[in-house]
C-alpha cells in the first residue's frame, strides 16, 4: 500500500520556488521569515519534530491575530497565514510513516484552517483532508458498531416528547410541487409560510445515500465541527466548542458518557467543509426567484438529539428549511406582531425574543398570549418556507437533521 | 531604577530570532541562518550585555517585541539584538514595535518622555500612529495591549479603553468603549503601574496588592482556568465529573478587577504583561509568574501553563535578587542583582 506521503507529497507544488508565500504588508516580516523557514522545511530533510515546533511558531502567533478584534473585522491575510500554518503541521505529521493518531490529528489540523483560516493554494486543505480521509479508509474496518446503534437510534425515537396535536385555524398550509408562479404570488411576495412537499424526494440524502448515524460516521466522523452546547443560546451557561462528528454522536446523540448537557451542531456550512455530504442535497429550485447570486445562498446544517431549541428570533433572509431526518416542532410568528414579542434591546440579541414559547412568563410577558401564530410539525421530505424576518422558534422532537437556505 | 548598580539580565521563552541567546556554534553575527533554540525554559543571562573587557555593561532597559528585543545602556551606544537601526542615546529607551509599512522596525528613544505618552496624547501601535487624550486627565502612564489601553493618572486614578469583549476594560462588562472610562472598582485606592497584556490588565496598588482582570484561557489572571484543569487527555467522563465538581470555580473571563495573593504577605513592586502571560516582582527581590507557558516564559523549566503563581526558583538558587520584569509577547526578561551587592547598596538606593 502506497505511504500517506506518497499520495500527498503530489498535491503540494514540486519545489520551494513554487511554492508562493506572497502576504499585504498587513503580515509582519517576522511572521513571514518564520513561513519561509517553514516552506525551507518542508522540502529539506528535517525531522518531524522540528518542523512541528515552526508549524506551531505560525499557529500560536496567527491564532493571536484572529483573537484581535472583532472576526468580522480580523484580515484575511491572518487567516490565511493561520491556513499555512495547519499546512506545514499537517506536513510535519505525515511526512514520517504516522500511526493512525497522528492522521486524526492531520484531520482536526485541516479541519481546523477549513473552519478559521481562508484558502490558499487552491484550498489545498480541503484537498488534503479527502487524502487523508480516504486513506483512513483503507486502514480501519467499522462494521461490528452498526447493528448495535441501529437499535440505539430506534430506542431513542420512542422516548421522544410529544407535542399536542396542532389545530386546523394555526397550522402553516401545506403545498405539493407548487409551480415557481405560484409560489411566488401566493407564498414569496406576500410573505406568507408554507410547507413545501415532494421538492426535495429526489435528493440522494433520502435515495443514493440515506442519511443515518452510521452514514454520518462514514463520510465525516473524524472531521471536527462547532457544537453548541447548552438548553438555548440565550443562556448563560451555554457555549460553543469543537468535537469531531464521532465525539458529538457518542457523546450528544447516543449519550455513551452520561453527559446531561444539550449539544446541538447547529447553524455550521458543513456541507463546505464536506463535499461528500454537498453532492446528497440539491439547491431548491424556488431560490431562483430571488435577486442574489447561487454563490450567495448560505446553506447551514442542523443536526443534533430530540430536545434541541433555537429560541424565537428572526433572521434578515428568506429561508427554507429542509428537514431529511427526524422531525421537529415549528412555531411562526408575523414581523407584524413584533411589538408582543419582547426583543432583548442588546445589541447582540435584537433579533432574539425574550419569551420562552413553551413556557412564557405570563407576568413579565403579558402581550404574547395575545400574539397570533402558526405552527406545524416538519417531517422528512417536507421544507418549510420562512419569510424574511418571520419570527420562528424551533424544537427538535427526536434526532433531526436539517438544511437550512439562507436566500434574497 | 537602580543608578549605578550590575544589574544583569536573565531572560527565558520564545527564542526563534534569537532575542534571548544565539547558538554558539554559529559564530557569526547573521541570525537569521542559524538555527535558534525556539524555547528557552531554564533563564539564561543576556550573553550581548558584556563588553570586550568582559565587564558586564549598565543595561538600564530593555523592551522587547514578538521577534525582536532592545537593550538601552546607559552611557554609550543603544545596543540593540538583531536590530537593523543603532542609535546613539543617553535616555529611557520606551518602545519597540513591529511595524511592516516599512522595513525598518521602528525604535522610540526620547528624551525625557514617558512613552507611549506625548504632550497631548500617545503613540499608538497600529495607523494612526498619534492619538489624543483628554487634558483633564493628567496622565501618569500608559500601557497599551493589543486591542486596548490602560491609563495611570497622576491621582493614581485608572482609565482604560478600546475593545473589552474579554473583559480588558474592567468595568464589568464586555463592551468597549472609545474614550478612557475610568474604572470605579478601583476607584479611591491609589495606583502605581498599570501593565497590558493581549487581553488581559494589571495595576498595582500603593500598598503593594496586584489587581488583575480580563481574559483567563491560559491562567494569565492567576484564577482557575477551566482549560488548564481539564486538558484533552483525560478521559472525557472524567473530565466532565471534574468539570461539574468544580463547576462554579472556573474563570474564563473577569471583568472586573479581583486582587490576586501572588504570594501572601509580600508587596509587589513590578509588574507586566506577555500576550498570555503574567510576570511580578516582589519587594522582597523573587519573581513570580503564571499563565501560558509553553515557550518556557514562566521560567520553571518546563513548557506548560500554569494558573496559580509560581515563584521563578532559579534566582534563589543563584542568590539573585530581581529588581525589575519585562515581558515580550511570548518571553520574559528579568533585571537581577546579586544578594550582597542589593544588600551593600540598600542605604542608597532610589525607589523611583
Amino acid at each position: 500500500m502506497a505511504s500517506l506521503w506518497s499520495k500527498i507529497s503530489p498535491v503540494l507544488p514540486a519545489n520551494e520556488d513554487q511554492f508562493p508565500l506572497k502576504f499585504s504588508d498587513k503580515v509582519e516580516l517576522s511572521v513571514v521569515e518564520m513561513l519561509q523557514r517553514s516552506r525551507k522545511q518542508l522540502y529539506g530533510d528535517i525531522t518531524s519534530s522540528s518542523r512541528l515546533l515552526n508549524a506551531q511558531i505560525i499557529l500560536d502567533i496567527s491564532w493571536e491575530k484572529l483573537n484581535t478584534g472583532t472576526w468580522r473585522h480580523v484580515d484575511k491575510e491572518w487567516r490565511r497565514v493561520y491556513s499555512y500554518g495547519c499546512l506545514f503541521k499537517v506536513a510535519a505529521l505525515c511526512c514520517e510513516s504516522p500511526s493512525e493518531d497522528k492522521i486524526l490529528e492531520a484531520v482536526r489540523t485541516c479541519d481546523m484552517g477549513l473552519i478559521m483560516g481562508a484558502a490558499i493554494m487552491g484550498d489545498i486543505l480541503q484537498v488534503i483532508v479527502r487524502i487523508l480521509q480516504s486513506h483512513i479508509r483503507t486502514l480501519s474496518s467499522t462494521k461490528e458498531e452498526d447493528e448495535s446503534e441501529h437499535a440505539e437510534v430506534k430506542r431513542i425515537k420512542i422516548e421522544s416528547p410529544l407535542v399536542s396535536a396542532i389545530k386546523e385555524e394555526s397550522a402553516v398550509l401545506r403545498i405539493k410541487c407548487p409551480s415557481l408562479e405560484s409560489f411566488k404570488t401566493n407564498f414569496l411576495l406576500p410573505l406568507k409560510p408554507v410547507i413545501l412537499e415532494g421538492i426535495i424526494d429526489h435528493w440522494p440524502a433520502f435515495n443514493k445515500h440515506p442519511w443515518s448515524i452510521e452514514y454520518l460516521r462514514s463520510v465525516a466522523g473524524c472531521r471536527t465541527v462547532p457544537v453548541e452546547v447548552g438548553s438555548r443560546y440565550t443562556d448563560e451557561d451555554w457555549s460553543q466548542t469543537l468535537l469531531t462528528v464521532n465525539e458529538f454522536i457518542d457523546r450528544y446523540v447516543l449519550n455513551k458518557d452520561g453527559v446531561k448537557a444539550l449539544g446541538y451542531l447547529a447553524q455550521h456550512q458543513l456541507f463546505d467543509q464536506i463535499p461528500e455530504l454537498k453532492d446528497d442535497i440539491r439547491l431548491p429550485d424556488y431560490c431562483c426567484l430571488g435577486e442574489g447570486d447561487e454563490e450567495d445562498i448560505t446553506v447551514n446544517a442542523w443536526f443534533g438529539p430530540g430536545g434541541t431549541v433555537s429560541p424565537l428570533h428572526q433572521d434578515p433572509q428568506q429561508n427554507f428549511l429542509a428537514q431529511v431526518v427526524g422531525s421537529k416542532y415549528i412555531r411562526l410568528y408575523s414581523p407584524e406582531d413584533t411589538g408582543k414579542l419582547y426583543p432583548h434591546q442588546s445589541q447582540l440579541l435584537h433579533n432574539t425574543s425574550q419569551v420562552q414559547v413553551e413556557n412564557p412568563d405570563a407576568e413579565r410577558f403579558p402581550e404574547f398570549a395575545k400574539a397570533p401564530y402558526l405552527e406545524c410539525v416538519l417531517q422528512p421530505g417536507d421544507v418549510l418556507f420562512i419569510p424574511v424576518r418571520h419570527w420562528h422558534y424551533v424544537r427538535s422532537l427526536e434526532l433531526s437533521f436539517s438544511v437550512s437556505f439562507w436566500w434574497s | 531604577e537602580l543608578l549605578g548598580v550590575q544589574m544583569r539580565w536573565f531572560g527565558f521563552g520564545f527564542n526563534a530570532f534569537g532575542q534571548i541567546c544565539v547558538q554558539e556554534k554559529s559564530g557569526r553575527g547573521e541570525s537569521s541562518s542559524a538555527p535558534h533554540q525556539v524555547k528557552i525554559s531554564h533563564p539564561a543571562e543576556l550573553s550581548s550585555h558584556v563588553d570586550r573587557s568582559r565587564c558586564c555593561l549598565k543595561t538600564s532597559q530593555i523592551r522587547v517585541s514578538w521577534s525582536r528585543r532592545a537593550s538601552l545602556h546607559l552611557e554609550g551606544e543603544a545596543l540593540v539584538m538583531c536590530m537593523l537601526i543603532s542609535y546613539l542615546a543617553r535616555q529611557t529607551l520606551i518602545m519597540m514595535y513591529e511595524i511592516t509599512e516599512s522595513q525598518y522596525y521602528f525604535l522610540f528613544i526620547f528624551i525625557d518622555v514617558n512613552l507611549p505618552l506625548v504632550p497631548g496624547g500617545y503613540i499608538a501601535l497600529k495607523p494612526p500612529f498619534y492619538c489624543t487624550l483628554p487634558g483633564h486627565l493628567k496622565a501618569r502612564s500608559l500601557a497599551l495591549g493589543a486591542e486596548h489601553a490602560v491609563l495611570l493618572t497622576a491621582t493614581g486614578a485608572v482609565y482604560s479603553w478600546g475593545l473589552g469583549s474579554h473583559g480588558q476594560l474592567g468595568h464589568g462588562v464586555l463592551t468597549s468603549e472609545e474614550e478612557p472610562r475610568v474604572v470605579e472598582a478601583l476607584w479611591g485606592m491609589p495606583m502605581t503601574h498599570v501593565a497590558t497584556g493581549g487581553w488581559h490588565s494589571a495595576c498595582i496598588s500603593d500598598g503593594g496588592d496586584l489587581y488583575v482582570w480580563g481574559w483567563n484561557e491560559s491562567g494569565q489572571l492567576g484564577l482557575p482556568s477551566r482549560e488548564l484543569c481539564c486538558d484533552t487527555s483525560t478521559p472525557p467522563d472524567e473530565k466532565l465529573k471534574e468539570e461539574e465538581e468544580h463547576e462554579d470555580v472556573f474563570i474564563s473571563i473577569q471583568a472586573f478587577p479581583a486582587l490576586l495573593d501572588v504570594s501572601s504577605s509580600c508587596e509587589i513592586r513590578a509588574v507586566s504583561c506577555g500576550s498570555r502571560h503574567t510576570a511580578a516582582v516582589t519587594t522582597t527581590g523573587d519573581l513570580y509568574t503564571w499563565g501560558w507557558g509553553e515557550y518556557g516564559q514562566l521560567g520553571h523549566q518546563t513548557v506548560t501553563s500554569s494558573d496559580e503563581p509560581q515563584r521563578v526558583e532559579f534566582f534563589r538558587a543563584e542568590q539573585m535578587r530581581v529588581l525589575d520584569v519585562v515581558c515580550g509577547t511570548w518571553n520574559t526578561f528579568a533585571a537581577v542583582v546579586k544578594e550582597e551587592v542589593a544588600c551593600a547598596e540598600n542605604s542608597t538606593k532610589c525607589t523611583c
